[in-house]
């Protein structure tokens, strides 16, 4: 005992920090990065690469140094990174980069209070707060032609709802043309392969279908590779928290707003927790436990349990969004257990309701990179940014280098050889030919550039195709799909308000409380509901119901509907 | 045979110095004053310089503007901490887990200390003694994890030996029933510290002055008299010191990320300590100044504890903090 | 007192130390589990532990976890200077609350009480993150060595009060008249602690020497609020940290996990890579104690001093 003073609660870690994008969203994207120039030339009168607005930059190479705070999001670039060195080379510009690692609260905190500032610094809203950031507006209209096409179509919404300037260059959701997706890495109810093969690939819509398809398989197959059948899992994990308390809003039709129900046609919001939208789910979730088809500790997993779970193929069906159990499904893959990857299908309550998975990814308010009050000079990083979003720089970091990460086919369409997928799986190679973290944050093209490649390899459908396993294609041409994202409805335009799960509730604000009070509410009564016996179901959710009652949801809802009416009323220009 | 002088008496010369002039007397005490003034600054510098954030208990803190610019709130911040209608559960389930932490540690660290020293061959309790401590340099997000699969239905192998032994006839949720979550966190702590925690102990031991087992020995006194009669009173000062720094603690609820890895929505009524709820409420919501109040409060309490735990041990006789 | 040893040890009841060494047995396989595990772990290959099913040996070798460990240069830096604070801090750190310990267990120094309690209450409260960072910056202490040594959070700094207060204990179970003695012998009362005091707490100095090396072994904490910007100033367990929250993020960012989904498979999972980091850091500070072990049976020497 008592050998351990009080430095327990130093310790946060950095759990804290990933809470803050709470994901909902799954915009997807790309990596890597490519460019032609050999590093060698450190002359970088390489005007060779047409394509861009911004030459002006790239002429004159008078060495400079950025500092830059990021929450890291990839392998460290190692000291002699090629791409680092690229920049520095071509460009003039020495990148003096500080990552995240502890708590993100504590440390923006600190800097805050001391003013203490690189010159670009991850988008956080206590940073407007504390006024630590420049508007860009000004400098992106009169130096950064690219920045400025890029951020055109949206420009009203990347606008701070307090005071109308802009403060941060998101990282993603802004597209080059239609979007274009292959594969789904958002919210569905997944479901084993090898369970729509034994039933001949089903269609179904429904709860009731998907859960007598699991209930029959189980029944069929009671253990598989050796060890039990599970039916149906789902994790509420720490931040994790949508496999339990998203789906109803989902099943009822509406694409993913957080905590709450957007009508369409008014942009008005309203709850679904703990009322008529959501009882129906649970309440089937009760009937599914009382079959012994619900995982019994689903609600007591962490998430390593919870991939442990997805990994041995036992697993037949859960609630989740698919990049949560990438994890997972590579492991399956390596261990050749193709048949027990997972599907998502879009599951509605009634068969009348359209289902509203799949969502246009929105344009990821809140995020990437803003210029400190710091900056000594602010037009030289935001031309420096404005170069990085040329096409040249996009391909050179998103695909990599011709000839090592990619090869350049006869119709001018870039595909990888395996190798070269296999090198991307190396972290310590990343470390030294990507730049991950940097690329995480800066604005990037999405979709198509003008020739005809996807803007990274992962979205390239040719590179889609060629890994497809046979299991896939039976799957596909089974349900008559070319690509996984047509198991869901092609969703219409966004809404003008969309998405509410971005909205920022204000830092220590009634709102947030009661967010907060939700939460844990969700967390303890709706396991509860789940796995009480039948006849006690209702009675749980009475008791959850009035706990709810209990609390200033208002304060929620009329936060969210008065910036979803700030939204309607700023960003319909467009 | 008693214990070993324990230095009660004071210096003979006590009386004459009582009516020494005060600055005679700091002179003559010179060396141990500058000894300890060094430090004493020190301390008031880092330690007791800060202190000035304990404004921020009292105002609605918002980062960016200086401590004086701030909107004061008085005490609405201790208010939303104490009067939330899960405080007293929170305030429970924080006591109960310390408690329980506090004795089991105590008893299994003294207990193994004791059975170490009973070890006579030296290379064997050295290896026992550095095995046991190295569960103390594993983070606690690993040990937690282990504890979480152990204490799985899916091949955990606590519900596998139970289920072996009869003692239960099908798996335990052990993590999903509130009423096992005190236990499993004062047992998880144990299994974390307890060889780290003996290691002050086996200081302590190594102490004992030898002489005194051989005279006991030659009182006939056998092996469990000499761990009653010399060993626990020649470590017993250390012991009491660190119970009263312990009671001190009693409001850290035994530890911090072993609740927030363990807990979940299900025993939340037994998981949700004073920390967590700072955490959930204050940190991670944007409201600072919650988690200061929340520290000032446990000041307050721990200071109020030391002071009892203190006068106890004065009144028992016992070595104490002053 | 061998021959003491030696009889004692005959008439020992064979059952005691049959049942005594089955326990230790016990407790050294219960202990020894977590640590072999997660040796196991770092030594297996990420995706394959996600299976889970890795006990103390692993399933696929690789050591593709150290790699990505070692593969930054900074790291073999940030190890001198962790081994720098470490030894810095402890030599100060044991030294100085030694003979603050001294003073308060002088029971005629007049302001001992003061000095004890004001170092007791530090245990008890924090004055918050935000106030301690304007004293560091104030003291000019920002990204400088300096800040590693003095700044009293997260285990480390100066003075532990609770290393001090162990050590004051320890003095007073050690006879009165050794102080008494020499004092009469002219000895000023730093000579004394210095001349006496110091050797024979030879085990309780070993013992604290162990916490205060452990505490500035393991902080990451000052480096990540106080001396991030100074890259040759980073310690071992920032980087380490570094690296572990760059995977992490990197899973658990919905935007970059789903592409690397996409892209590539995984292949240093956090589970994995926190196995190897956790090795790295914790074996080199696991050396010490095998080292400082043997003082702790100084005290059998105590017995010939008094008197």
């Amino acid at each position: 005992m008592g050998v351990r003073p009080k430095k327990a609660a130093l310790g946060l870690l950095t759990l804290m920090l990933v809470s803050s994008i709470v994901a909902a969203g799954c915009s997807s994207n790309n990596n890597n990065g490519n460019s032609s120039p050999s590093s060698s030339s450190p002359d970088s009168q390489s005007p060779g690469d047409s394509s861009t607005a911004s030459s002006s930059t790239e002429t004159k190479v008078e060495p400079f140094t950025i500092s830059l705070f990021t929450a890291a999001t990839g392998p460290i670039p190692t000291d002699d990174n090629l791409i680092y060195q690229e920049i520095k080379e071509q460009l003039g510009v020495t990148l003096k980069e500080e990552y995240l690692v502890g708590d993100i609260e504590q440390k923006l905190g600190v800097m805050i209070a001391g003013g203490d500032y690189p010159d670009l610094i991850t988008a956080n809203t206590k940073l407007t707060g504390a006024k630590a950031v420049i508007p860009l507006e000004d400098l992106i209209e009169q130096h950064a032609p690219n920045i400025k096409k890029h951020f055109e179509k949206v420009w009203n919404q990347l606008k701070d709802p307090e005071d109308g300037h802009i403060y941060w260059m998101p990282n993603y959701g802004v597209y080059q043309g239609e979007f274009m997706s292959t594969d789904y890495y958002g919210p569905a109810f997944y479901i084993q392969k090898a369970v729509l093969k034994e039933f001949g690939y089903p269609k179904f819509k429904t709860l009731d279908e998907y859960f007598k398809l699991i209930e029959d398989y189980a029944a069929k197959y009671p253990e598989i590779d050796g060890q039990k059948t599970i039916g149906f899992t789902a994790l509420a994990f720490d931040w994790r928290d949508w496999g339990l308390r998203n789906p109803p809003q989902h099943l009822a039709g509406h694409p993913n707003d957080g905590g709450v129900l957007v009508d369409p046609a008014t942009n008005v919001a309203t709850l679904y927790s703990a009322n008529d939208v959501s009882k129906p789910y649970y309440k089937k979730l009760n009937e599914v436990n009382a079959k012994g088809l619900l995982d019994k500790e689903a609600f007591a997993q962490n998430y390593d349990q919870f991939l442990a779970k997805i990994s041995s193929g036992r697993v037949l069906g859960m609630f989740d969004q698919r990049w949560n159990f990438g994890q997972g499904h590579d492991s399956l893959v390596s261990q050749g257990k193709f048949d027990r990857t997972y599907v998502g299908f879009p599951l509605v309550y009634d068969t009348n309701v359209t289902d509203y998975y799949l969502d246009r990814p929105p344009i990821n308010l809140g995020n990437g990179f803003g210029i400190t009050v710091n900056a000594k000079d602010p037009v030289k990083i935001i031309k420096f940014i404005d170069t990085l979003l040329s096409e040249k720089w996009q391909k050179r970091m998103n695909w990599g280098q011709e000839g090592i990460d990619y090869l350049v086919g006869d119709d001018g369409l870039f595909y990888r050889t395996p190798e070269m997928r296999k090198q991307q799986e190396d972290v310590t190679w990343k470390q030294k030919h990507r730049a991950e973290s940097l690329w995480g944050y800066m604005p990037k093209l999405e979709g198509r550039y003008p020739d005809g490649n996807a803007e990274g390899a992962g979205n390239q459908p040719e590179e889609f195709f060629a890994n497809l396993k046979d299991i896939d294609k039976e799957v596909l041409t089974a349900y008559g799909h070319k690509v996984w994202t047509e198991f869901f409805t092609s969703p219409p335009e966004n809404r003008v308000s969309y998405p509410a799960w971005n909205i920022d509730l204000i830092e220590g604000s009634a709102a947030k409380v009661a967010n907060q009070k939700m939460k844990d509410l969700d967390f303890k009564y709706l396991p509860k509901a789940i796995l009480s016996k039948p006849e006690n179901f209702d009675s749980v959710w009475d008791d959850y119901a009035k706990e709810m009652g209990k609390v200033d949801t208002q304060a929620y809802l009329d936060r969210v509907n008065d910036q979803l009416k700030w939204r309607v009323d700023n960003w319909t220009s467009k | 045979m008693p214990q070993q002088v324990v230095h009660k008496a004071e210096p003979s010369s006590q009386p004459a110095r009582r009516t020494e002039p005060y600055w005679r007397k700091m002179f003559r005490q010179r060396q141990l004053i500058l000894m300890s003034l060094p430090m004493v600054i020190y301390v008031v510098i880092f330690a007791y310089g800060p202190i000035w954030g304990w404004m921020m208990a009292f105002q609605q803190y918002k980062p960016g503007f200086s401590i004086f610019d701030q909107k004061w709130v008085g005490f609405d911040q201790f208010r939303f901490l104490l009067m939330d209608e899960g405080f007293t559960r929170v305030l429970r389930n924080t006591i109960a887990m310390s408690v329980i932490s506090l004795v089991l540690g105590f008893v299994t660290a003294i207990g193994l200390a004791l059975l170490l020293n009973e070890i006579k061959k030296t290379g064997i309790k050295r290896i026992i003694q550095t095995i046991s401590y190295l569960p103390h340099f594993l983070s606690w997000i690993i040990v937690t994890g282990l504890v979480s699969m152990s204490l799985s239905t899916e091949g955990g192998i606590v519900n596998i030996v139970l289920v072996k032994l009869h003692l239960i006839d099908e798996p335990i949720v052990w993590l999903s029933e509130g009423k096992y979550f005190w236990g499993i966190v004062g047992a998880t702590n144990v299994w974390k510290e307890v060889g780290w925690n003996t290691i002050i102990y086996l200081a302590a031991i190594a102490s004992v002055d030898p002489s005194l087992y051989e005279a006991a020995e030659m009182d006939g006194a056998g092996r469990y008299r000499k761990i009653w009669n010399v060993t626990l009173p020649g470590i017993r000062p250390v012991i009491v010191i660190l119970l009263i720094l312990n009671i001190g603690w009693i409001l850290n609820g035994g530890g911090f990320e072993i609740q927030y890895f363990l807990g979940n929505g299900q025993v939340l009524d037994y998981s949700e300590t004073i920390d967590i709820f700072v955490l959930k409420y204050g940190l991670r919501i944007g409201n600072y100044s919650l988690g200061v109040a929340a520290g000032i409060f446990k000041t307050v309490v721990s200071i109020i504890l030391l002071y009892c735990a203190n006068l106890i041990a004065k009144r028992l006789g016992e070595e104490r903090l002053v | 007192m061998q021959t003491t040893l030696r009889r004692r040890f005959k008439s020992e009841p064979f059952v005691f130390h049959s049942f005594n060494y089955l326990f230790m047995l016990f407790v050294a396989v219960v202990t020894l589990y977590p640590f072999l595990n997660t040796l196991a772990v770092s030594f297996n290959a990420g995706l394959d532990t996600t299976r889970g099913g890795i006990y103390v040996w692993p399933r696929e070798w690789t050591f593709k976890n150290y790699d990505a460990v070692f593969q930054d240069g900074r790291v073999f830096h940030a190890f001198w200077v962790s081994v720098a604070r470490t030894v810095v801090g402890t030599v100060f750190g044991v030294f100085l609350t030694a003979m603050l310990a001294y003073t308060i267990s002088r029971r005629e120094f007049m302001y001992r009480k003061f000095v004890t309690v004001i170092f007791v209450l530090t245990m008890y409260f924090s004055a918050g993150l935000i106030p301690s960072y304007f004293l560091i910056k104030d003291l000019h202490l920002l990204n400088t060595f300096l800040v590693y040594i003095l700044f009293p959070g997260a285990g480390a700094g100066l003075i532990s009060a609770f290393n001090m207060l162990v050590v004051r204990t320890y003095i007073h179970t050690l006879p009165e008249s050794l102080v008494e003695s020499a004092k009469i012998d002219g000895g000023s009362d730093f000579r004394v602690f210095v001349s006496v005091i110091l050797p024979l707490c030879a085990p309780v100095l070993a013992t604290i020497a162990l916490f205060t090396a452990v505490g500035q072994w393991n902080t990451w904490f000052d480096t990540f609020i106080f001396a991030s910007s100074r890259e040759n100033l980073s310690t071992l367990q920032y980087e380490l940290i570094r690296l572990l929250s760059s995977t992490v993020n990197s899973n658990a960012n919905p935007n970059i996990s789903s592409t690397a989904a996409k892209d590539t498979a995984t292949m240093i999972t956090p589970l994995s890579i926190r196995a190897a980091i956790t090795m790295v850091a914790s074996v080199p500070i696991l050396l010490v104690y095998p080292f400082l072990q043997r003082h702790f049976v100084a005290g059998l020497q105590l017995g010939s001093v008094k008197e």
